[in-house]
């Protein structure tokens, strides 16, 4: 079917337009609009699932159209395996994430604009072949964030202590707009290092063309891919939550209302796992494999690292937020491991994860509307009054410890496994740590909050979910039990492009890796 | 000198004798329609636009000192939008300050864009004089034009005497650089300066010019005058004057660097570099710091003036064999009608909050989000467009600007730029913030004011439209650029 991709990365962004024009004053309709670009979106990331074809492989629904032909930039799309799998985690986020925000009184025109010129910008990515358009629609996908999270965020009271107490009141750490500011920034500093490399990219490569298959075709100089790559790696791992440049993440994430933060962790921190990956290690190979074993070494600083913050925080908001970040540090050890198994379980992750986390922000969302509060030492017993996010966060945080039957354990033990295969067998044994540490802090969250005694005196009206609230719970909890159940409907997608790119990477090693 | 001849600067004649018309207009209208002088300013500026798409104006006039070519064409084209848009959208303003001397104000500004007209195709570097002449003088006039003997503020004053000494020492510097430049090559023409030899009298000559024209175009560290000179004088006007003098100032760096000395850009390309890399740091840094808004955008202007000299700088590749890269023209082409439409918007929508007693500070933007939507929308996208933010037209004349210098060998320079723009966010972002995330200082709607919001709408659509569709007129550009340099 053609113009689908088209269709899906356009859709919200036509119906943000739409909404332009709505008088601010009708919500149901601003609503129902921005409801109707979502579900587009998804509906047609379902039909791309449907209608690829497994047996030729490759990418597939390629459009080309010109932007800027003198100059070599089209808007070129089109769709892989890992293509597949992405689309249609978007889909089931940003569908989440409009019914999550359906009852938000303030300013819902601007807030709705905002969202789905973001998520616009998202799709676009993830289908994009043309580096100069890969490029504007990653920098679409940061700055909205500024808006979202600075007029509808939530500050949050940050006791300063430590060493930088004076900064920190000076500059308002856990504010909103400090968390909006400090996003945008760091994130468009990484965008700054991406930006040089690709043109040096472009330049070298003198094909005056920025379609990515070409450039990818080209040898570059060895200094070039080595200073690319880590330039690239520490401009997308911004956006990915590398250690140590993922400060923003947690500020960024507590502070973001909630439709943000489910697209934020479960998407767009992909987004730049995704860059890594793509542009990354599959345009500038031999810098990638020269640098396998940083990108290895930082991934599981991250597992440790996120997970230990993780424990030790007492806000629920920032104890997600660090557990985004560990997880996201699997997603990249899978990447930097080189191997069948580890690239599948990286994307399977981001997959897996993705879901995981836009469904924690969504039940997150749901607790601090109700009981106005994240501070779990004063949470308990929840379990008795709402049962149906109890339970909906229970298999949440099982998914994240990777119980099997459940998406997460499937991601986990392909990374596990290819990190074992690799040349840093060490990897994974650190990150069997890491899932262990996860469940520590996941179980103690669940149960301090949930189950266990209570609920005291100020929560003891707290009410389940109710109407609309129950369409992002069902859509992304389902789709973990029924991705960890049947890990083949997507996996066989993914594992496809895996094999194809990792191939032709490898070239004569490939017989040995696989 | 047939008739023909004159077909060729039919466009600076018809502005001339649009200024005139002006005087002579005013002295029969009574006082009640002086608005009218306006839109008839408008009107001559709109027939010259119009006559500059349909007639051909290619040629010569005197012996090749003057040149219509397509790069005149395009730069006049511009001139005339800058100041078509300027002056309806400053109508009302104008109106309200300085009723009675309406006249001589269109007069002036007209008289001042018919020497950016023949700046635009002038080869001769005494006709490069006059034409700077013709376009400074009434700048000076214009910027102190709302100083009434009445009031206790000064400030209009001190903006058009700074512009006034500045300028004039730029002229001076221009002139003797000139004489230096035309005793070494012994002839007036601009292109005799790629027969000569370099000595160091001319390289005093040619340091001495640049530095003269950087002045006229705010350049670090000939860039004093700017904010201040911004501050004091009307904000319609601060408009006109961020945009077109500084073209103009580049024109006559383009018409005297890259089609004088073209093939010898080791000459001239350290100096350029020099003051883009010094607008760059010193523009965004500065701007940092700033609570008035015409100051803000005062020092942002002098930041995008360095991503412009830094196209001009590409022109040069730095493996000097491969001769001058048309791309670095055409990227800057392409900048100047980002830069306009963008930074008009912007500057209008000040003047609509000032207007409403907001001040001239940036808390005057508090609450716009919720005063008035849609014009909050516009200033974001002009903002974004500033910044250098995807989809707006913005962005695209910053990356192109940095694809060009990184094929020129810059790359240096494109790393602090890029670094330098996120930098730049930070401060539009301030804007931003006040006027979505904080509360209006004055609840009160906006006053309607057709003519500005007709220009702010004209901004917008072309900021998002060409920022959706580039193409047409990149590939303009390009052609345009190849034109020239061949």
């Amino acid at each position: 079917m053609s113009g689908l991709l088209e269709t899906i990365v356009a859709a919200p962004f036509l119906a943000a337009v739409a909404l332009l024009l709505v008088p601010a004053n009708q919500k149901t309709s601003l609503r129902v609009i921005s409801a109707i670009g979502a579900l587009v979106s998804l509906a047609g990331s379902i039909q791309v699932y449907r209608l690829y074809d497994m047996t030729k492989g490759g990418m597939q629904m390629a459009v080309s159209y010109p932007v800027v032909p003198d100059l070599g930039i089209h808007l070129k799309l089109a769709v892989d395996g890992w293509g597949v799998s992405l689309l249609l985690l978007t889909g089931l986020i940003i569908t989440g994430g409009v019914f999550a925000s359906w009852t938000l009184e303030d300013r819902p025109k601007e807030f709705f604009v905002f969202l789905l010129v973001l998520v616009a910008g998202v799709f676009g990515v993830f289908v994009c072949q043309d580096l100069f358009i890969f490029f504007l629609f990653y920098e679409i996908a940061v700055l909205p964030m500024y808006l979202l999270i600075g007029i509808w965020g939530s500050s949050n009271k940050v006791a300063e202590a430590g060493p930088f107490r004076v900064v920190w009141k000076l500059f308002d750490v856990g504010g909103k707009e400090y968390a909006a500011m400090k996003l945008t920034l760091m994130l468009l500093v990484g965008s700054a290092l991406i930006l040089a490399v690709m043109l040096a990219m472009y330049h070298s490569a003198g094909a005056g063309t920025f379609d990515m298959q070409v450039l990818g075709q080209h040898k570059y100089p060895m200094w070039l891919q080595s200073v690319g790559f880590l330039c690239l790696w520490v401009g997308f791992g911004t956006l990915a939550g590398l250690w140590p440049f993922h400060t923003w993440s947690p500020d960024g994430h507590a502070s973001a209302p909630t439709a943000v933060s489910m697209l934020h962790a479960g998407v767009l921190m992909k987004l730049g796992a995704f860059g890594v990956m793509r542009v990354g290690m599959l345009m500038l190979p031999d810098g990638a494999l020269q640098w396998a074993w940083l990108v290895g070494l930082v991934a599981v600083i991250n597992i440790f690292h996120g997970a230990m913050c993780a424990m030790a925080q007492k806000d629920l908001k920032y104890i997600i937020a660090y557990s985004s970040v560990s997880h996201m540090g699997v997603v990249m050890l899978g990447a930097a491991t080189f191997t069948v198994n580890g690239w599948n379980g990286a994307v399977y992750q981001m997959f897996a994860h993705g879901l995981m986390t836009g469904l924690f922000f969504a039940l997150v969302g749901l607790i601090y509307e109700k009981s106005h509060s994240r501070w779990i030492p004063d949470m308990g017993g929840f379990g008795k009054t709402m049962p149906g996010i109890a339970t909906f966060f229970t298999i949440g945080a099982l998914s994240s410890l990777g119980l099997p039957a459940l998406a997460g354990f499937v991601a986990e033990a392909l990374v596990f496994i290819g990190a074992w295969q690799s040349d840093h067998s060490w990897w994974a044994l650190v990150g069997l740590v890491g899932a262990w540490l996860t469940a520590i802090y996941v179980l103690r969250g669940a149960k301090a909050i949930f189950w266990g005694e209570g609920p005291s005196e100020e929560f003891q009206d707290l009410e389940d979910a109710r109407g609309i609230e129950w369409v992002a719970l069902w859509l992304l909890g389902l789709g973990l039990i029924v991705f960890g159940c049947v890990p083949r409907l997507i996996l066989d997608h993914i594992d496809l492009a895996t094999v194809e790119v990792l191939r032709e990477l490898m070239g004569t090693a490939w017989e040995g890796i696989k | 000198m047939s008739p023909s001849d004159f077909r060729v600067i039919s466009l600076e004649l018809i502005v001339g004798a649009g200024a005139l018309l002006i005087l002579l207009v005013d002295l029969f209208l009574p006082a009640a329609k002086k608005k009218l002088l306006g839109l008839l300013a408008a009107l001559v500026l709109g027939i010259a636009f119009d006559v500059s798409c349909l007639a051909d104006l290619s040629g010569t006039f005197r012996q090749g000192s003057y040149v219509g070519d397509d790069l005149a064409l395009f730069l006049k084209q511009f001139f005339l939008a800058t100041g078509f848009l300027a002056v309806l959208g400053g109508l009302s303003r104008c109106q309200e300050r300085f009723n009675s001397r309406l006249g001589e104000y269109y007069a002036l500004i007209l008289a001042s864009i018919a020497g950016m007209l023949l700046l635009a195709g002038c080869r001769d570097f005494l006709l490069l004089v006059v034409a700077f002449e013709l376009m400074g003088v009434p700048l000076y006039a214009l910027a102190a034009w709302t100083k009434q003997p009445e009031t206790e503020d000064e400030r209009p004053a001190e903006s058009g005497f700074k512009l006034y000494v500045t300028g004039a020492i730029s002229s001076a510097a221009a002139l003797f650089a000139i004489s230096l430049i035309i005793g070494s090559t012994g002839s007036t023409r601009i292109d005799a300066l790629a027969q000569v030899p370099m000595t160091p009298l001319l390289g005093l000559g040619l340091a001495m010019l640049v530095g003269a024209m950087g002045f006229k175009i705010g350049a670090v560290p000939f860039h004093l005058w700017v904010p201040d000179t911004y501050q004091g004088t009307t904000t319609p006007f601060a408009a006109f004057l961020a945009i077109a003098p500084k073209a103009a100032g580049l024109a006559a760096l383009i018409q005297v660097l890259i089609g004088g000395l073209g093939a010898r850009g080791d000459s001239w390309q350290d100096i350029v570099l020099l003051l883009a890399a010094a607008s760059l740091v010193v523009g965004n840094l500065m701007a940092l710091v700033q609570n008035n808004t015409k100051r803000l955008l005062a020092f942002s202007g002098v930041g995008h003036m360095g991503v412009l000299l830094m196209g001009l700088a590409a022109v040069v590749a730095v493996d000097a064999w491969r001769g001058p890269q048309a791309e670095g023209l055409a990227s800057l082409l392409f900048y100047l009608p980002a830069y306009l439409v963008s930074n008009l918007g912007l500057f209008l929508v000040a003047e609509r909050l000032e207007r409403n007693g907001g001040g001239p500070d940036l808390t005057a933007f508090k609450g716009l989000g919720r005063r008035s939507p849609w014009l909050a929308m516009a200033s974001l996208l002009f903002l974004l467009s500033l910044a250098g933010i995807p989809f707006v037209v913005g962005f695209w004349a910053k990356l192109y600007v940095f694809l060009a210098a990184w094929g020129s060998g810059l790359a240096w320079l494109v790393i602090l730029a890029a670094v330098m723009t996120v930098v730049g966010l930070f401060y539009y972002l301030r804007i931003v913030r006040a006027m979505y995330m904080d509360a209006p200082e004055d609840s009160s709607p906006l006053d309607p004011s057709p003519t500005l919001t007709a220009v702010v709408f004209v901004c917008l659509a072309a900021t998002a439209g060409i920022g959706l569709y580039p193409g047409p007129l990149i590939e303009l550009c390009r052609a345009v650029a190849q034109a020239f340099i061949s």
